[in-house]
């Protein structure tokens, strides 16, 4: 059962009751801080649970501590202070990582192996048997497209190729959960598609898929639930449909020009108006119904009402500006 | 097991795909086959499967000399300047990129986020790097075994300590490299730091060696040199032991160093030929060039200066040193964030 409230604690974590069933969880962070020796807090104290068999999508800016957090889970780096669980596990438990997929931002791949063999040496760190491997890689270069180039030297890849082979390496293992971290960086536009298609059929087969990017786009297409992560904060999170439907703007156009009254009723509840358009912000429709009313009392004809709702880059702009204007503001709405 | 045997495969495949591999293996190829085109006819030796033919009586096919001088080259000039040094270097050179490259963004996570220990990924990449001197060492070893076995019927498989041994010295400068990489991530400074310190290290045994010889050997085998003059006369002075004094000073030095030197050295002790009565038994080739036979006396303090060092000395001191480098490396690497 999902719930969508959420409350900043004294210690500055966001705390999250959002699943009664955590064994519905694959990843249940309670406290993770990550503080750089250097002085850096990359991470100042998130809290985020997955649910078992979505896409998750985890955005933020640049520096936002995205990447930071996914090296958390995976070890590859130690954490200051985290409580949490990952597939029922501690965090940081290695034979969990028996069970996790992970395709790195910039992931290099040795350029004397092919592409079978990159996948292979993926396959021999997470022991699987030598016998198992050959059908599974088989399989697998089939699912990313890439039988045919399998026995090519990676230095002869493009960019999307690599990373084809980066997602098929971070599946041989039949993993729970997959992380991926910037999966399509550096990918054309059909290579994305197909990425697309390939992530959501990660759902379809009962996988979590953990997706780090920066491709607002891509994530609210393919994702079940986000997070914002900024400055090293979650700032939002929550289903894609509940954060994109909270708040849409309504436009509504008129013939000819407003009273003086009506101009004056509109500024006092925030209703904009530009030339013959008036707009506001609201949860629902319900909200513009006053405002439909006073203006067919005042006789003043509606030619069209516009509902446009926020995307989930609107909303990323909208909640990235307002975590820089007020940084002390935690609660993760 | 299906982890050790993925990084070692992967290891291999990386050598296998290294220029400076194939260029080593190259250079040891010509070496061997060098070494193997020396022969002996009537007349004496001959040089490139009979091309040269140099007229040297002791030297004639058959004799014990002929044979002795044949295994001499093997210990005292291709263990010792090819796989003591050459290729050691080339080693170097090669696989001190493993680590620095191992560490780069985008690789090293791969690797460790799968259900392996860091600690066991450390010393696997580890173990992968001493592969390129020991597939090397064994190729060029089977070369040299089938070359003794025909031109001295000597069918020695105590030739094949060379394997174990030159990894093993390659292993104690290597460390030094892996120690530097995981800590630098720079190829080049892994490099220079490796084989500034393997100068170091040889510096302080040929000190080492020089203040033993003149403070122990020489005065053993009745000599002794005026140091102001230069001159050498036979007698029982004791010129030595100004030279012993300062070798015990630098003993703690050495007793720390890696011993890189003496244990290439040491093969001479664990490569053990059939005892021939010949003219050159019991000594080296530089003797050998010198001319003359040696004295009782002479033989003795150098058999004595060849076996100054217990094995302890030698490999005990140095694996030490190697554990504890190597050991500093493994928990630097496995305490990082990457």
């Amino acid at each position: 059962m999902n719930c969508s409230v959420s409350s900043a604690s004294a210690t500055g974590a966001v705390t999250l009751n959002l699943f009664s069933d955590m064994s519905h969880l694959a990843v249940d962070i309670e406290f993770l801080r990550k503080r750089y020796s250097n002085g850096v807090e990359a991470l100042a104290g998130v809290a985020l649970q997955v649910p078992r068999g979505s896409i998750f999508g985890l955005i933020g800016p640049n520096g936002a501590g995205k990447s930071t957090m996914v090296k958390s889970l995976l070890t590859i780096l130690r954490p200051t202070e985290c409580r949490g669980t990952m597939l029922g596990e501690p965090i940081g438990k290695k034979s969990t990582l028996a069970k996790v997929g992970y395709l790195p931002e910039h992931a290099t791949f040795p350029e004397y192996l092919t592409g079978r063999q990159v996948i292979e040496y993926s396959a021999g760190l997470a022991h699987i048997s030598r016998r198992a491997c050959k059908d599974r890689v088989d399989r697998l270069l089939d699912q990313v497209g890439m039988s045919e180039a399998a026995s090519r030297t990676m230095r002869t890849y493009s960019k999307g190729m690599k990373q084809r082979i980066g997602l098929a390496q971070a599946l041989v293992n039949d993993p729970e959960v997959v992380f991926l971290d910037e999966p399509t960086d550096g990918v054309d536009p059909e290579g994305r598609i197909d990425f697309k298609r390939m992530i959501s059929a990660l759902r379809e087969e009962g996988r979590t898929v953990f997706v780090n990017s920066h491709l607002l786009a891509e994530v609210e297409q393919i994702a079940d639930r986000v997070a914002i992560l900024s400055k090293g904060k979650i700032v939002k999170q929550g289903l894609v449909s509940d954060l994109t439907r909270r708040e849409a703007r309504y436009e509504l156009r008129v013939q000819g020009t407003l009273p003086a009254e009506l101009m004056i009723w509109c500024s006092e509840r925030g209703i904009s108006i530009q030339g013959n358009v008036l707009s506001l912000t609201a949860e629902s429709a319900i909200a513009v119904q006053p405002l439909i009313d006073k203006l067919r009392s005042s006789l003043v004809v509606i030619n069209e009402l516009k509902e446009d709702r926020f995307s989930l880059e609107e909303l990323f702009l909208q909640t990235v500006m307002e975590q820089r204007q007020h940084p002390n503001a935690l609660a993760a709405r | 097991m299906t982890q050790a045997y993925t990084i070692l495969l992967d290891s291999l495949r990386m050598l296998r795909a290294s220029k400076l591999f194939w260029v080593s293996l190259w250079i040891s190829a010509v070496v061997a086959v060098a070494y193997a085109s020396i022969g002996f006819n009537d007349k004496g030796m001959t040089v490139m499967f009979g091309l040269w033919d140099f007229e040297i009586e002791i030297m004639r096919k058959g004799t014990a000399e002929s044979q002795a001088f044949y295994t001499l080259i093997f210990t005292d000039v291709i263990v010792r300047f090819w796989l003591g040094w050459a290729s050691l270097v080339l080693a170097l050179i090669s696989t001190c990129s493993i680590f620095p490259q191992f560490l780069q963004t985008g690789s090293v996570e791969l690797a460790i986020s799968k259900p392996v220990t860091r600690a066991r990924l450390f010393l696997l990449k580890y173990i992968g790097g001493l592969l390129f001197v020991a597939v090397q060492t064994l190729l060029f070893t089977i070369v040299c075994f089938i070359a003794l076995g025909v031109r001295c019927n000597e069918w020695n498989l105590s030739v094949f300590w060379a394997v174990p041994v030159v990894t093993f010295s390659f292993s104690l400068i290597y460390c030094i490299g892996v120690f530097v990489g995981v800590w630098s991530r720079s190829t080049i400074f892994a490099l220079f730091a490796s084989l500034l310190f393997w100068l170091m290290t040889l510096i302080v045994q040929w000190v080492d060696d020089f203040t033993y010889k003149m403070g122990y050997t020489i005065p053993e085998m009745g000599v002794n040199i005026d140091m102001r003059t230069g001159q050498v006369s036979e007698g029982t002075e004791d010129a030595g032991a100004g030279f012993r004094g300062f070798h015990e000073k630098i003993q703690p030095i050495v007793a720390i160093m890696p011993k890189t030197r003496e244990t290439i050295l040491s093969l001479k002790r664990l490569i053990v030929f059939e005892e021939r009565d010949s003219m050159l038994a019991g000594v080296d080739l530089g003797s050998v060039f010198a001319g003359g036979e040696m004295d009782p006396n002479a033989k003795y303090a150098m058999k004595k200066y060849d076996l100054r060092y217990s094995w302890f000395s030698i490999v005990g001191t140095s694996l030490i040193f190697e554990l504890v480098v190597l050991g500093g490396a493994m928990l630097l690497f496995s305490r990082r964030d990457y």
